[in-house]
């Protein structure tokens, strides 16, 4: 009964000291332009190098150093072929039925250290990504290439001009070129420097980089687009702890908040911040269910297709998203996504019927692969030691253990989890799966092209990839999207890489921030941040 | 004494050898490597490219010859280049070093000045209300985990005064005000635990010791009580404290790893978790390293002050 004395007490003593050492309310406006943006990225960045890596984390604090070629408009929540917007190119052209693509470049844009940007540093840039024999550096990662498998040469017959030659059609080409893993690095700049230093063209300058600690930028001068950045600065403080990057939101340490974020978290800050505005949108990363195709019994498409009918997609919305998520195919579903497959169909996807029905169909299926209550299928689930992988794996092994299924959780650490899986040392897993752009090229290779690295469950189809190389190479954008449909239903009715859902997005912002914008089809192509502004 | 500090530091060669290549091989046994990280969760895997970076990294080599190139590095002083980020490692450690060492310090520092003091209170007052409060208050130290602590403390400020200590380090030298507003309240979350431990060690050792002969003769003789007390009982009674106080500062460092992380400070506890799960070898190793150096340093600095504390104890005789 007393044991709550103390801790009062010493909860008491705690506030006492906060009150007396906490520095007065008393700070001083910002104007309505200028100040410095303070955020928490995903978490800290392996280098400054976007090409060289693979998380939101890099393209959130490398983004506002670079510049590409062409950028998705920031202000358009829907990324696609008509909201590019140009960058270092003034503008473009497609030439010879899209098998050239020819970029005329701004006169005006300098390099951070002063040297003028040319067309020499493009050809560098993608001929070091594309790994051209003759390229002048070369990543030691590179990520990416597959999108530049279609480039045979890129030429620069002057200085503000660039063509790159393609060896069939790929309107796919201009999107990638889009992304924010796509910036234009410096001919001049030693490759190795980006690890932690940064010479780009972007609008902002960086003036710090603790690795592991924090980013800070400082507006760019020099920069080539007239009244931009609006911020004097934008500083990226790495906060691991969840609860604490909310606390710091709440006291008004951080500006915006919420990359990684649930629903939960974001109601959570506001509800202890009331004045916080949350965004939600929709984004294109999916929960998705790896099955392993190279190992009995998940080669056997009935238990496979039992899996798949063993997840109720609506208990998996309410449960693990907590309402936060939408249902699709490979692609991510309309309106938010422009590939996806039509409302009528996704409703009709396993997992979303009747789940009385779709588990009885489950046994059914599980009993005619020999699996009953007497010898029930015995599996593992894996999946990422993250909260938010767990959280919805667990989630499966409970539905999968409706069905009759012994599976038992196995938490992977995340250094080792993209080894094991490439190596598909696994029998079911949990997985999220981001895109860099919402475009079928980017999706499918990926992932579901036999031999593909990321093709994780170790899928293949013949079919499958004479499709995809089909699609990639139709110009008219309907008949594209029928194929693409028509590949995306294949694989659903494969259960290659079941998709459980499309989450949400969050972010939470103070109301004195303006134009920080979100994107509905992707999180990799906004965080140039030249628009945003402190309304203090 | 000379030669009793000269053997303990011999032993303490031989200790640390031990342990670095425990260390050595632990780091070996985890699954996966710095390369395996990189690449394959790049998702493009360059078999070629894979083994030039090994070969980069000196991780292509035996396992015999990396473990003697990194203790050869370590005598002359070359702690190698991290993995992660492509820095001397020292580059990255030598930051962090204060940050961690200034919370384990003012942590003690709060266990020892909250811990002796109350815990011969409470055994001066036995029985008595401010006995069984100052009890309680240990008891809930013990129970609390700190990193449990360290939340409370955050939602509790967050959400009564909607502040929170500082998210970005913040030098002494900078502001020295600020960076005390920063760690005082960390370090309390670390000391709270270790305070509660030392209050009860003192009270039980102070309480056989005011039962002694020669504390009742002075009762006798009429000294007044704080003599008695501080400089008579506490005395005695303070080699197992001390003995206590050394062991806690080496195991303060699995308490900060969390503190750090919760109260955002950029330290080496923090940073050691990191370089674990990226396999960042020269990180971990030298990182792992230091922090044993300290605990045996810790250690003896502990043995030596015996002989302050109760001259009686000779090691050289031993």
């Amino acid at each position: 009964m007393r044991q709550p004395v103390p801790l009062a007490a010493a909860l008491s003593l705690l506030l006492a000291l906060g009150l007396v050492l906490a520095p007065g309310p008393g700070t001083a406006q910002a104007p309505r332009s200028g100040g410095v943006l303070v955020t928490s990225p995903l978490s800290a960045t392996p280098s400054l190098s976007p090409h060289e890596e693979s998380t939101i984390a890099t393209v959130q604090q490398a983004s506002p150093c670079f510049n590409n070629l062409v950028y998705y408009d920031p202000m358009k929540k829907v990324e696609s072929v008509d909201t590019i917007i140009p960058e270092l190119a003034e503008k473009w052209s497609w030439q010879d039925n899209y098998r050239n693509l020819v970029f005329f470049l701004r006169k005006d844009v300098k390099w951070h250290d002063g040297k003028p940007f040319t067309s020499q540093d493009v050809k560098y840039t993608f001929d070091m990504v594309r790994g051209a024999p003759d390229a002048k550096a070369r990543l030691k990662v590179n990520p990416r290439k597959l999108w530049y498998e279609a480039v045979e040469a890129i030429e620069a017959p002057d200085a503000y001009t660039v063509v790159f030659r393609l060896k069939h059609p790929q309107p796919s080409l201009l999107l990638m070129l889009a992304s924010g893993y796509s910036p234009v690095y410096p001919a001049h700049v030693p490759l190795a420097e980006f690890k932690n230093k940064c010479i780009g063209t972007g609008p902002f300058k960086l003036k710090d980089n603790k690795p592991g600690e924090l980013v800070e930028y400082v507006r760019n001068p020099d920069y080539f687009v007239k009244g931009r950045p609006y911020l004097d600065g934008i500083k990226f403080v790495i906060i691991r702890d969840r609860s604490t990057q909310i606390a710091a939101l709440q006291s008004g340490q951080l500006d915006v908040g919420g990359s990684g974020w649930n629903k939960t978290n974001a109601e959570n800050a506001k509800n202890g911040a009331p004045k916080l505005t949350i965004v939600e949108a929709d984004s294109n990363v999916n929960d998705n269910v790896l099955v392993n195709f190279k190992k009995a019994p998940f080669n056997d498409v009935r238990v496979r297709r039992a899996i798949n009918l063993a997840l109720d997609r609506k208990a998996y919305l309410i449960g693990p998203r907590q309402g936060a998520a939408t249902f699709g195919g490979a692609l991510l579903p309309r309106p938010a996504g422009m590939w996806g497959l039509p409302a009528a169909e996704v409703a009709k996807l396993p997992g979303m019927a009747d789940p009385k029905q779709q588990k009885a169909e489950a046994r059914k299926l599980l009993a005619e692969a020999g699996f009953t209550a007497a010898n029930p299928l015995k599996m593992v689930v894996s999946t990422r030691a993250l909260a938010i992988y767990v959280d919805t794996a667990s989630w499966m092994v409970d539905q999968l253990e409706q069905v009759g299924v012994q599976a038992t959780l196995e938490q992977i650490e995340t250094g080792v989890w993209h080894p094991k899986m490439t190596r598909l040392e696994y029998q079911v897993a949990l997985n999220l799966t981001g895109v860099g752009i919402d475009d079928p090229d980017a999706q499918l290779f990926e992932n579901y092209h036999c031999g593909s690295q990321r093709n994780f469950s170790g899928y293949c189809s013949e079919e499958i990839d004479k499709l995809m190389a089909q699609q990639s190479q139709t110009l008219d954008r309907a008949k594209r999207l029928a194929l693409v449909n028509e590949i995306d239903r294949k694989l659903q009715a494969d259960g290659a890489r079941p998709i459980l859902g499309w989450g949400k997005q969050y972010y939470v912002h103070w109301p004195h921030v303006k134009n920080w914008a979100v994107h509905e089809n992707s999180i990799y192509n906004v965080s140039r941040r030249q628009d945003v502004w402190l309304d203090k | 004494m000379r030669t009793y500090v000269a053997k303990r530091l011999a032993i303490a060669g031989v200790t640390l050898l031990g342990m670095s290549l425990l260390l050595f091989v632990l780091m070996r046994l985890a699954p996966g490597n710095i390369t395996d990280i990189i690449f394959e969760s790049a998702g493009y895997v360059d078999e070629a490219d894979r083994h030039r970076l090994e070969a980069e990294l000196g991780i292509d080599k035996p396992l015999v010859v990396q473990y003697g190139r990194w203790l050869g590095d370590l005598v002359r002083g070359e702690l190698g280049k991290s993995y992660r980020y492509d820095l001397p490692a020292w580059e990255v450690i030598k930051p962090r070093l204060p940050v961690t060492l200034e919370l384990a310090v003012l942590a003690m520092g709060f266990s020892v000045l909250l811990g002796v003091p109350f815990g011969v209170i409470s055994a001066v007052r036995r029985g008595r209300p401010l006995d069984y409060a100052l009890r309680v208050v240990s008891l809930a130290g013990l129970s609390m985990p700190a990193f449990w602590l360290a939340m409370v403390i955050i939602l509790t400020l967050v959400r009564s005064v909607g502040w929170i200590p500082s998210m970005t380090y913040v030098s002494p030298f900078d502001d020295l005000r600020a960076n005390l507003v920063q760690f005082l309240l960390p370090a309390l979350a670390v000391g709270y635990r270790s305070s509660a431990l030392i209050m009860r060690i003192t009270r039980s050792t102070m309480l056989e010791v005011l039962r002694e002969d020669y504390i009742r003769t002075a009762w006798a003789k009429g000294q007044r009580e704080a003599l008695v007390v501080w400089r008579h009982a506490l005395k005695n009674a303070s080699l197992p404290v001390v003995t206590l106080i050394g062991i806690e500062f080496a195991f303060l460092i699995g308490g900060l790893v969390v503190t750090e992380t919760v109260f955002n400070l950029p330290g080496v506890a923090r940073y050691l978790v990191d370089a674990i799960q990226f396999r960042d070898y020269p990180i971990v190793q030298n990182l792992a390293m230091l922090i044993a150096v300290v605990v045996v340093l810790a250690n003896l600095a502990v043995d030596v002050l015996y002989t302050w504390l109760d001259p009686r104890i000779k090691y050289g005789s031993a």
